[in-house]
C-alpha cells in the first residue's frame, strides 16, 4: 500500500506516518528513510534522539539524502519491507543542490527525483510519503524558490496519484483526500 | 459560475481544463502587468490581477461587480494565498487582503466552488 501525506509544519506528519508504517508492516521489516542531511552538531544530536526513538517502535533507519529508490535495493531494505521516507522536501533539495546552495540547481533533479519515487512506490511492499504543503503563502518567491516550489509540487501530484491514500494535515488532525485511512 | 481555488501548482488549471473541457483559446490569463480582460470562458490567475489592482489603486470587487454579465457563465480560477504568515511588505498585506475579499464574493457568487489539493478535487460548494 502507497500512502502520501502532506500539510503544514510542525503538524503531527511524521508521528502519524509512523503510526501508518508500524500498522502496514505488521510482523514484516520497516525503515525509516532519512532524507536530511545533518549540517551541525544539534542535528546530529537531534537525529540520535530519533534514531533511538524510532528503534523502539521496530524501525531501522537508512540514511538515503539522494537515488531514493535504493532503499528497497537488497543491501538496504530490501523490496518486501514498509518504508517511511522522510521527506519528500529533504530529497528534493538534496538532489537539486548537490554542492552547495549557492550554486546552479541542477535541472535533471525534479526528474530523476519523480523517477526514483515512482520506482520505490512500485517495488516496495508498503511505502509512506511524507511531504510538506508550501503552497498557500502570499509571497513574491525569488526564482530559485519559486523553481523549487514548483518541482516539490510536481513531486507531490505525481506521488499523490499513485497513492492508495492521500492525507493532508491540518492542526494535527488527519484528513483524508484519496482513499482511505489505513 | 464556476470557482476554483487551490494552491500553487495544485493542478487548478488541469481540473477546469479537463472538467469544462477548454481549449487554450478559451482560456485567459490575469498578468500583474495587465490586470484582467473579460469575455474569456475561463479567467485564470486571478491573484495576478488583485496585484494589479493593488499597484493601481483599484478594488478587484469593485471591477468584478461591474463586468458581472461578462463572467456570470465562466470559470474563475484563483490561488490560495492566505495560510502563511502575515507578509512584512504593505503591498502584499494590501495584495492578500484583496486576493481574500475577491476570493470570498466569487465563492458566494458561485454555483460551485472546488478545492484543489494535489491534483485531487474537492467540492466545497
Amino acid at each position: 500500500m502507497i500512502v502520501f501525506l502532506s500539510g503544514g509544519a510542525k503538524n503531527g506528519k511524521t508521528a502519524l506516518a509512523e503510526d501508518i508504517a508500524v500498522k502496514l508492516s505488521g510482523d514484516g521489516r520497516r525503515f525509516y528513510v532519512a532524507t536530511m542531511i545533518p549540517y551541525d552538531d544539534e542535528d546530529r544530536a537531534r537525529i540520535a534522539r530519533h534514531v533511538e526513538e524510532r528503534a523502539e517502535k521496530g524501525f531501522g533507519t537508512l540514511e538515503i539524502p539522494r537515488n531514493i529508490a535504493s532503499a528497497a535495493d537488497p543491501e538496504n531494505g530490501g523490496s518486501d519491507a514498509t518504508f517511511l521516507v522522510d521527506s519528500v522536501t529533504a530529497l528534493l533539495l538534496n538532489e537539486m543542490y548537490p554542492g552547495t546552495f549557492d550554486a546552479e540547481a541542477d535541472p535533471a533533479a525534479a526528474e530523476r527525483c519523480r523517477d526514483g519515487l515512482l520506482r520505490l512506490a512500485k517495488k516496495a511492499k508498503n511505502a509512506v510519503f511524507v511531504s510538506d504543503y508550501l503552497y498557500s503563502d502570499a509571497i513574491r518567491y525569488d526564482t530559485f524558490t519559486e523553481n523549487y516550489r514548483r518541482n516539490l509540487a510536481s513531486l507531490d501530484r505525481a506521488l499523490a496519484a499513485v497513492s492508495d491514500t492521500v492525507i493532508e494535515m491540518t492542526a494535527g488532525i488527519p484528513v483524508c483526500r484519496k482513499g482511505r485511512m489505513p | 459560475m464556476d470557482f476554483i481555488i487551490g494552491g500553487a501548482y495544485q493542478g487548478k488549471l488541469d481540473c477546469a481544463k479537463k472538467r469544462y473541457s477548454l481549449t487554450e483559446g478559451e482560456i485567459y490569463t490575469c498578468t500583474e502587468a495587465d490586470g484582467i480582460a473579460f469575455g474569456a470562458r475561463c479567467i485564470d490567475r486571478l491573484e495576478e490581477f488583485t496585484l494589479w489592482c493593488v499597484r493601481n489603486d483599484r478594488d478587484a470587487v469593485a471591477i468584478m461587480k461591474e463586468n458581472r454579465a461578462s463572467w456570470q457563465d465562466s470559470v474563475l480560477i484563483c490561488q490560495d494565498i492566505f495560510c502563511g504568515v502575515v507578509p512584512m511588505g504593505a503591498d502584499m498585506r494590501a495584495w492578500r487582503e484583496a486576493t481574500g475579499r475577491l476570493a470570498n464574493y466569487l465563492a458566494a457568487e458561485a454555483d460551485s466552488v472546488t478545492r484543489v489539493f494535489c491534483g485531487i478535487e474537492e467540492k466545497l460548494k
